[in-house]
């Protein structure tokens, strides 16, 4: 996302536009995933060679629209491949990458007390299930094993307690009672180091006749969670020819093939399939004496849903009850994923006299994919295999005039006229086993336990022609003046409206060409522009259609869609204008960029929540705008400069502010004040509220007096009522990063690191955890200097700080003895909120490259670079504890809620680039 | 060159004519169509009703969990009366709205369309409308103030809030109208199989009207006895070719689930097929089913819970955190094996109105004075013996049960507060909660509106014990003048703020 969100519905991710190529990033994680729950199956740009990349270009404003239409209002990401240099090139490149979870965004578990939600259970102590396993007749201490917290007994190593494994026929410890302390192998055990590989080979040649490209990329990427991996080979073939000294055809192609296995579950979705984000288990509901060694150990023995977390051992029940077995889970119930993809185009470019070219081009990015779901037999829930093909295609048709013509002396002229036609067409049908499986491990729709439902068909086509042209006239390298309309016809809008028109002006002016008596000054410029953008709508939001829901028996059943759609859409339009500072000092030896942009996106086409009353939930309506302006900053320096040594200064700062400032109104005035874009678990939600800022996060809150925490008789916060109240913001204050570059002769040294002020994030994780008493923080002594975790009686317990109702001091104790007291139960949403600044080693980097000398007696070899290259080494600063503050749901708007947040992962890779 | 260019310039030409077909065409999205036949929305609507009504969800219908029917065990929120972490209020009110209210709606706009019919038409609406009728109540009666004039209309995105009482009256209104378009037209045809209730039959949906008329009269009987008892009385009549009300169990509304995925009973889904154990009997219903000190157990309760592992039946205490093996589950033999009862069984039907339920009302009307024909004992005791059939007692145990000295309409008291003498009315609404067993939304009515039997407040509980929801969260945010407005017009919005209905 570049510069803040400005569609508040609409993807706000800026387009990737390879060597000339428009690519989908469209993800298909569903919406169920981005509010939580699901897999999240990354998105397609990813498919993108690293090693294949010449150069990457970030165009922000929103003049790269008049090329790219509207798809590049939220920006543009032009990608230049390798291209090779004069002659026959061969490139060699080889990655390992060795990954790790970096620990600092994992939990530590406290190591005191053991399973339970308090003394809720038949033991004496109440801490413990208690019946006869041995045999003797007399009652013996059982774990609850249903109890997902550490809310239990203090553990005590002389405490002999039927642990889980007790009921494992397999373990060693079947039937025996063991030593009541915390695990070994905390959940940390769980993940692994692995090395990842990539291998790639490019030839070039390029000579007078044209040029020539052939390459082949191989990369598995494993991941720190078991079974999870990531390959993709790709072979890429690119060629130019010279037919005339004024015409050039060519053709690229490029294929990918991903195959993805064990993609991480996300948060929380609902009905049991939880379970497929083990870090739900084992940052949220989670026993401290469970070892997952043991767990590990018991699933390979039995190859079978050994589970912790037994439903009823006293009755033979050992199945799950909440929590599958984390290796079942990564072994049995994990996804797939295959893509082919092809991206290529054919291009002509003729030119005519020096001063014009024609060129014409037919692209096409097109994949289809298969997503495969599996949850097997004896997990709990209702098992299922399920499928989804999804094909894909966008084919643009381009045909472009271009002048570049010295009008005397003093003055050029570079004009544009261009056309475009855009095609997209997606497809896809989604079918899914019903009512469980038949046969264990078998994932097929006709292992269906029950007849399967008609799958889900999506068929959409997307058509959008442009019409271009563009101007820009520039005196002396001083005044440049720039000038581009586009007009854009749109398949999704009605057909009244379905015609808009956006323009573009920019000036720029270097005026150090007046100052040039002023040596420091190597370069000054000015530069101001205005762009427009129009947009159309989302595909089928015109015109009202039923769903049909699967019959009841043989009675059909229809209903009505949710969302009412418009016949009345008009284009969404951005205004933005901005103003841009360039300065460079001392032989460029210091640089300076500045910008300050603000624009605004009216009558954006929104599903607008409506009230329900009426029968719908949402209404496709032109409502809402968004405000973003910010400053963004870059400052450049080179403080030594040698022969030998050289060492370069890059920070990068930008601020955005985002205002919504207006949502709708009705006839006879009524406005409302809030549009939610997601609500989560514990009723919190993120939002676009009218003057405030999209990416508010709302839920409950305390209720205060003079700024005081009220509190009631019975110790506990008043909270409020409802779940509407702000309580944290996702945007930060400001980002920014600071990179160091050193040079010494074929060494090369660089660090990055970044920096994010402010915003919020929403822990469920925290909410969850620390109600069930996983965290060090529900263990301590309390203000008497006992454990707090003692009953009252035994002088624990703590104060919740605030006041009564009247305005005193609070003084009420209140208990610590079970799971109510530090997490979500008695706490608002509020409580959860963490400041996400952080202070980053993003990236450092040691590189080598050989020295001639040496290269040239290592015969055909022309070129050698050795780099060692580390990723997220160090979280130098953060609030948020055991996570990484940028870990999200998903990409999207809805991003600042963690539930089942995975740990950041820390790489060092080292890499050798041979030239031939 | 120029004519190079000239040649470039036409294929640009034709590229850009080549795309004048009808862009706005495609935007038709050939998956989902613009019209269904009338018949489908009505079964899809009838089903979701049936669903809502029924479902034992969380995020839905926590009503056995707050009338203490059942207790969670490990994750109690809503047994401590937390309605908003999972937005309960908005959910149901879109449940009501949005699945069933609308489509309704749209069924009886398209009727007329598309069945030809005259008597057929007018049945197949009046039956939509009863539904609708009987959704408004329990909307009315769970926020208070709702949208109703101007709902389920999208040209007015932000509805106005009607008064509670206006909306009430009006209901029983169009019930009137609904009962004479069956009345004239009882050999018309209908619906047919897709009414999954009463096949379509008009006679029966006449019976239905009668008697959810007659709960309506009753329900505010404590605070308009005049209105109460002439819709009392005129639901029960059978003069001039009126049905009357339910007179057996046989003509119950029952909404028979299949034992199929996904048109099974939602409490199959949750409690069986879902592999969670989160529900066990809550131990204010068990001790009012198995008193103790001597007094024999209701014949119901091995129908209604299953033994726990140590083969008694034990309730968990409301609001605690309880052991799912230590506590009786609710009966069925999917959920625990050898238990009787069939609540858990995928076809298990969602029963929306009941004769037991008429013969309580009857019996409260009586008391109350009302012309009813028959005694408050009479209503009483075919009260008890409907509730005892209902579940599967045989007749013999269940008039052995009716004549328990605590049962027996002369001698009944509570046997969890023996020494309290009860009013008729409070021996009417003790068995009237028994009998109102997995119906938690209508016991929630019962309970406000005679404040019998008294239940335990959680020692745990996050609010008083709510006697509304507040209204949904999206409602005050987006329907913002009208929503201040209905607030202050109630009372505040609040889960202690009383109904028009609920007479103290």
């Amino acid at each position: 996302m570049l510069r803040g969100y400005k569609s508040i519905y609409n993807g706000n991710q800026a387009l990737f536009v390879i060597d000339g190529v428009p690519v989908d990033n469209t993800s298909v994680n569903s919406a169920n995933q981005m509010s939580g729950g699901g897999y999240d199956y990354g998105s397609p740009a990813s498919d993108i060679n690293p090693d294949d990349i010449e150069s990457i270009t970030v165009l922000k404003g929103a003049g790269a629209t008049a090329l790219y239409g509207s798809r590049g209002g939220n920006g543009v990401i032009l990608v230049t491949t390798k291209k090779g240099k004069k002659g026959l090139g061969i490139t060699v490149n080889s990655t390992e990458t060795w990954s790790q979870m970096d620990k600092s965004t994992f939990p530590k578990y406290q190591n005191q007390y053991g399973a339970g939600y308090g003394q809720f259970y038949n033991d004496p102590s109440g801490y413990f299930f208690y019946f006869d396993v041995n045999g003797d007749g007399k009652p013996d201490l059982v774990t609850p094993t249903t109890e997902d917290a550490s809310f239990g007994a203090k553990f005590d190593p002389s405490l002999m307690v039927y642990q889980w494994d007790a009921f494992d026929k397999t373990s060693p410890n079947f039937g025996k009672a063991t030593p009541w302390v915390a695990a070994k192998n905390g959940p940390a055990t769980f993940f692994r180091s692995p090395i990842s590989t990539n291998e790639s080979i490019l030839i070039t040649n390029n000579t007078d006749q044209g040029d020539f490209k052939l390459g082949y990329t191989n990369s598995v990427d494993r991941g720190i969670i078991p079974n999870s991996s990531i390959t993709k080979n790709q072979i890429e073939f690119g060629a130019d020819h010279n037919i005339t000294s004024k015409l050039t055809v060519g053709a690229h192609m490029n294929y990918f093939r991903t195959d993805g296995i064990g993609r991480g579950g996300t948060g929380y979705d609902g009905t049991n399939s939880d379970n497929r984000n083990v870090l739900t288990n084992f940052r949220e509901w989670w026993e401290t004496n469970v070892d997952v060694r043991e767990l590990k150990q018991a699933y390979q023995r039995n190859q079978a849903n050994t589970t912790w977390n037994m439903a009823d051992p006293q009755d033979g029940d050992y199945s799950a009850i909440f929590w599958n077995n984390p290796y079942w889970v990564t072994e049995h119930n994990y996804e797939t994923d295959a893509r082919n993809r092809y991206i290529g185009d054919v291009h002509a470019s003729y030119k005519p006299t020096n001063w014009l070219t024609f060129t014409g081009s037919v692209s096409l990015d097109t994949y289809s994919e298969l997503d495969e779901e599996r949850y097997d037999v004896t997990s709990i829930g209702v098992p299922y295999y399920s499928r989804f093909n999804n094909d894909y295609a966008e084919t643009n048709y381009n045909l472009l005039a271009n002048v570049d013509k010295n009008l005397g002396h003093d003055f050029n002229l570079k004009a544009l006229l261009g056309t475009n036609i855009r095609r997209d067409y997606f497809n896809n049908i989604y079918a899914s086993t019903n009512g469980g499986l038949i046969v264990p491990g078998v994932y097929s729709l006709s292992n269906s336990l029950v007849t399967p439902l008609a799958p889900t068909e999506n068929d959409q086509f997307w058509e959008v022609n442009g019409l271009f042209a563009g101007a820009t006239l520039s005196w002396k390298n001083m005044i440049t003046l720039d000038g581009t309309i586009r007009r854009d016809q749109s398949s999704t809008l009605p057909k009244a409206n379905n015609t808009y028109y956006y323009p573009s002006v920019s000036a720029g002016f270097v005026f150090s060409q007046l100052l040039k008596d002023w040596t420091w000054l190597s370069y000054a410029k000015l530069r101001a522009s205005y762009a427009e953008v129009g947009n159309d709508a989302p595909v089928y939001q015109t015109l009202d259609t039923y769903n049909i829901n699967s019959p009841f028996g043989s009675a059909p059943q229809t209903a009505l869609s949710n969302v009412k759609k418009n016949n009345e859409l008009r284009p969404e339009r951005t205004r933005s204008s901005e103003i841009g500072l360039e300065l460079s000092f001392l032989d460029n030896r210091l640089g300076f960029d500045g910008t300050y942009y603000n624009g605004l996106t009216f009558d954006e086409i929104l599903p607008v929540n409506v009230s329900s009353a009426t029968g719908y939930t949402n209404e496709y309506l032109n409502a809402g705008s968004v405000r973003n302006k910010g400053v963004e900053i870059s400052l450049l320096g080179t403080p030594v400069r040698t022969q030998n040594f050289s060492w370069n200064i890059r920070v990068n700062w930008s601020r955005n502010v985002n205002k919504v400032e207006s949502l709708y109104t009705d006839g006879s005035g009524n406005e409302a004040k809030n549009l939610e874009l997601g609500s989560f678990q514990n009723g919190e939600s993120i939002n676009a509220p009218l003057g405030g800022s999209l990416g508010t996060i709302e839920g409950s809150d305390y209720t205060y007096l003079n700024g005081q925490k009220v509190v009631q008789a019975n110790g506990q916060y008043q909270l409020t009522a409802t779940n509407n109240h702000v309580i944290g913001n996702t945007n930060p204050d400001w980002i920014g990063g600071v990179n160091n570059e050193f040079r010494y002769k074929n060494f090369s040294f660089s660090f990055l690191i970044d920096v994010r002020k402010g915003g919020s994030v929403f822990s469920q994780d925290m909410a969850y955890g620390l109600a069930t008493g996983l965290y060090p923080e529900t263990v301590y002594n309390n203000d008497l200097g006992n454990p707090v975790r003692n009953s009252l009686a035994d002088g624990g317990g703590f104060i919740r700080p605030g006041v009564t109702a009247n305005g005193q001091p609070n003084t009420k104790r209140i208990a610590a003895d079970n799971y109510t007291a530090f997490g979500y139960v008695y706490l608002p949403d509020r409580a959860f909120i963490y400041d996400a600044s952080f202070v980053k080693l993003r990236e450092a980097l040691i590189g080598y490259t050989l020295p001639q000398s040496v290269v040239s007696k290592l015969g055909p070899v022309k070129g050698v670079t050795l780099q060692v290259i580390g990723h997220n080494l160090w979280i130098i600063y953060k609030n948020l504890p055991y996570s990484d503050p940028e870990e999200s749901l998903s990409a999207g708007n809805l991003q600042g809620i963690q539930e089942g947040a995975y740990p950041a992962v820390r790489s060092i890779s080292f890499n050798l680039k041979a030239t031939f | 060159m120029k004519k190079k260019a000239i040649i470039l310039g036409i294929a640009a030409a034709t590229m850009l004519s080549a795309c004048k077909k009808d862009l706005t065409s495609l935007n038709v999205n050939p998956k989902n169509p613009s019209s269904v036949p009338s018949y489908t929305l009505f079964t899809g609507a009838e089903h979701s009703l049936a669903n809502t009504m029924t479902s034992s969800n969380v995020n839905l219908n926590i009503f056995r969990l707050i009338e203490q029917q059942w207790e969670e065990t490990t994750y109690t929120d809503e047994s401590n009366y937390n309605l908003k972490s999972r937005a309960i209020p908005d959910n149901v009110w879109n449940a009501f709205y949005s699945n069933v209210l609308v489509n309704l709606e749209q069924a009886k706009k398209v009727i007329p369309t598309d069945v030809t019919d005259a008597a057929q038409q007018k049945n197949e609406i009046a039956i939509a409308d009863i539904l609708q009728v009987y959704t408004y109540y329990y909307l009315v009666t769970t926020y208070g103030n709702i949208p109703y004039s101007q709902a389920l209309d999208i040209t007015k995105p932000f509805p106005k809030f009607d008064d509670q009482k206006t909306v009430y009256y009006d209901l029983l209104t169009r019930l009137d109208n609904d009962i004479a378009a069956l009345k004239a037209n009882a050999s018309g045809a209908s619906y047919g199989a897709a009414d999954v209730i009463y096949g379509g039959d008009p006679t029966s949906w006449q019976l239905f009207a009668n008697s959810f008329k007659l709960k309506m009269g009753i329900t505010i009987a404590g605070y308009d006895n005049a209105k109460a008892q002439s819709e009392v009385e005129s639901a029960v009549s059978t003069a001039n070719g009126n049905t009357g009300v339910f007179t057996s169990n046989s003509q119950n509304a029952m909404f028979t689930y299949l034992s199929a995925t996904p048109n099974t009973n939602p409490i199959w889904v949750d409690l069986v097929q879902s592999g969670r154990q989160d529900f066990v009997a809550n131990s204010t219903l068990i001790k009012l089913l198995q008193p103790g000190n001597g007094i024999p157990s209701d014949p119901r309760l091995p129908y209604c819970f299953t033994v726990n592992n140590a083969g008694v039946y034990a309730g968990g205490a409301p609001g605690a955190n309880v052991s799912f093996g230590g506590n009786s589950k609710p009966s069925g033999p999917l959920l625990v094996s050898g238990s009787i009862g069939k609540i858990t069984n995928p076809d298990f039907p969602a029963d929306l109105l009941d004769y037991p339920e008429v013969e309580f009302n009857l019996a409260e009307a009586a008391a109350r004075g009302y012309n009813v024909g028959g005694t408050a004992a009479s209503h009483y005791d075919a009260g008890v013996l409907a509730s005892e059939e209902f579940w599967g007692v045989s007749p013999s145990a269940a008039a052995a049960y009716l004549a328990q000295p605590n049962v027996a309409f002369a001698t009944a008291f509570n046997p969890a507060a023996p020494t309290t003498v009860l009013t008729p009315l409070q021996k009417i609404a003790l068995q009237e909660y028994l009998a109102l067993y997995n119906r938690g939304w209508d016991a929630w009515i019962l309970t406000r509106r005679l404040n019998y039997p008294v239940l335990v407040a959680p020692p745990t509980a996050q609010s008083a014990f709510p006697v509304r929801f507040t209204y949904p969260v999206n409602e005050q945010e987006v329907n913002v003048t009208n929503y201040n407005q209905a607030a202050a017009a109630i009372g505040g919005d609040a889960v202690t703020t009383r109904l028009f209905w609920e007479v103290q």
